[in-house]
C-alpha cells in the first residue's frame, strides 16, 4: 500500500539544509511505516498481533498510539475503534498522528513554516494561509470547496475510495449516508480521527459535526445523495 | 522566500485509515484484544458474567469510563480469564452501547454489541441540523490550491500511477 507524501518548506535557508529537513520527515515516515504497519510482518504491530510483544516491551510510540486510540474510543462514543473484531489496526490513528509529528519535527528544527500532505491528511502550518482543495467526491478531477487555513489541520475520510468499509457499529453496516466529510482544525489527529467518526455515524454524524464546531473543528460534509453541509465557520477561500 | 517541494513515495502505516472505524467494543474490553492480551485495564475492569446478565451495569449517566487510565496502556502482562465478560454500557447520543466478548484460552475469541431497542434509540431521523448550512455541491477547478485533501487512495492503479508521474518529473 502506498500513499504519497508531499512535503513543502517555506524558509529562507540554503537549499541543502531544507533537503536535509524534508529527508529528516521521510526517514521518520519510513520509521513509522516500519513500527506500524500492518502489512510488514516484523512490524512491531505485527507482532503484537501475535502476541510476541506487549505494551511493556514496545516502543514509547506504540504505548502512545494504542493509548490514543482508547482515548479516541472513548471521545468517539465508540465509532473510533482501533481493536475492531478484537484484532489490532491502529492504521485509523497513525497515518494522522505520523504527518502532525513529522510537522513538530520540523517546528523544532526551526522551519515553522510548512505543508505536509499525506493521502487526505494535511498540516499547514505557520504564519501565512495555505489553500486547501476539499476533492470532489464524485469527480476526482475537481474540487468541492477551497479552504484557506492558517496554521491548521486538514483531514478528509471519504467511502468514495474504498467504497463501504466504514461500519457504522450502531448498524453493524457499512455507513453509506456520508460520501465524504472534512474536518479542519488545530489538531491533525483528532480532526482525522473525527472526520473518520462522523463517517461512521451516518445521519448522526451532521449532528456530531455541528457539536464539534464549538470545539474549534469546523467541518464540510457531501451525503450520498449529493447534499453539501459546512459549518458557519468552515474557512472557505474567498 | 525559498521553497523546497519533495514528493515522497512510500509505504505509510496509516493508508488504512478506513479500516480504524468499526465495530465498537467497550473500553474495558480493548485491551484484551488478542495481541495485547496482556493488559488489563486499570479503570474499568470487565465483570465476568455469571449465569445470569448480572455484568450488565448500564449507566445512565453515560460516564465513560475514567479518564486517564488508557486501556491500551495498562502495562502488566498476564492471561486473560476465560468466559464471558460484558463491558459496562457506554452511553452516547441516541443510546448505549454494550459489549460482551467470549474469552477462550485466554484470547477473545468473540464480540458481540446489544444496543438499544426502544425508547430513546427509536429515533432514526436526527433533529433538523440547524447549525450546518446546506447547499449544492460544487464543483470547481482545484488549479490554485496548495494540496487537495481526499480520501486515501490506495489503488494499485493509483500507485503505478503515481510512480509513472514521480518517474516523469525525475525525468
Amino acid at each position: 500500500m502506498g500513499t504519497a507524501v508531499s512535503i513543502e518548506l517555506a524558509a529562507d535557508r540554503p537549499a541543502p539544509e531544507l533537503r536535509a529537513l524534508i529527508g529528516d520527515v521521510c526517514g521518520w515516515l519510513h520509521e513509522v511505516d516500519a513500527r506500524f504497519s500492518t502489512y510488514k510482518q516484523d512490524s512491531e504491530v505485527s507482532r503484537m498481533r501475535r502476541g510476541e510483544l506487549t505494551s511493556t516491551g514496545c516502543h514509547p510510540d506504540l504505548r502512545h498510539v494504542l493509548g490514543a486510540c482508547a482515548d479516541l474510543w472513548r471521545a468517539t462514543d465508540g465509532y473510533f475503534d482501533a481493536y475492531y473484531g478484537g484484532v489490532l489496526d491502529p492504521s485509523g490513528y497513525v497515518k494522522g498522528w505520523a504527518v502532525a509529528e513529522a510537522s513538530q519535527r520540523l517546528v523544532d528544527a526551526g522551519c515553522p513554516t510548512h505543508f505536509i500532505s499525506a493521502g487526505g491528511d494535511i498540516a499547514a502550518r505557520g504564519d501565512r494561509v495555505w489553500r486547501v482543495g476539499v476533492r470532489h467526491p464524485w469527480d476526482e478531477t475537481k474540487v468541492a470547496w477551497k479552504l484557506a487555513v492558517r496554521d491548521a489541520a486538514v483531514a478528509t475520510s471519504g467511502t468514495y475510495e474504498r467504497g463501504g468499509h466504514v461500519i457504522n457499529p450502531r448498524t453493524g453496516k457499512p455507513a453509506r449516508f456520508l460520501r465524504s466529510v472534512t474536518v479542519t482544525g488545530p489538531d491533525l489527529t483528532l480532526a482525522d480521527a473525527y472526520a473518520t467518526a462522523a463517517l461512521a455515524m451516518d445521519r448522526d454524524g451532521l449532528r456530531y459535526l455541528e457539536k464539534l464546531a464549538t470545539d474549534g473543528y469546523e467541518s464540510a460534509a457531501v451525503t450520498e445523495d449529493g447534499r453539501a453541509f459546512t459549518t458557519p465557520g468552515l474557512p472557505v477561500a474567498t | 522566500m525559498r521553497r523546497s517541494t519533495a514528493a515522497v513515495f512510500g509505504t505509510l502505516a496509516g493508508v488504512g485509515m478506513i479500516f480504524g472505524v468499526r465495530m465498537a467494543a467497550p473500553t474495558q474490553i480493548v485491551p484484551v484484544a488478542e495481541d495485547a492480551a496482556a493488559e488489563a485495564p486499570a479503570d474499568a475492569p470487565a465483570e465476568p458474567d455469571q449465569d445470569d446478565a448480572g455484568g450488565a451495569q448500564p449507566d445512565d449517566e453515560g460516564d465513560a469510563p475514567a479518564d486517564g487510565d488508557a486501556p491500551a496502556d495498562g502495562g502488566g502482562a498476564g492471561g486473560l480469564t476465560d468466559g464471558e465478560f460484558r463491558g459496562t454500557g457506554s452511553k452516547y447520543a441516541y443510546g448505549t452501547i454494550q459489549v460482551t466478548i467470549t474469552v477462550e484460552d485466554g484470547k477473545v475469541s468473540a464480540a458481540d454489541a446489544t444496543y438499544p431497542t426502544g425508547g430513546d434509540s427509536a429515533t432514526i431521523n436526527p433533529p433538523a441540523i440547524e447549525k450546518l448550512n446546506e447547499s449544492a455541491l460544487t464543483a470547481e477547478s482545484g488549479d490554485d490550491v496548495d494540496a487537495v485533501s481526499g480520501a486515501t487512495l490506495t489503488t494499485e492503479a493509483y500507485r503505478k500511477s503515481l510512480q509513472a508521474a514521480l518517474d516523469k518529473a525525475a525525468g
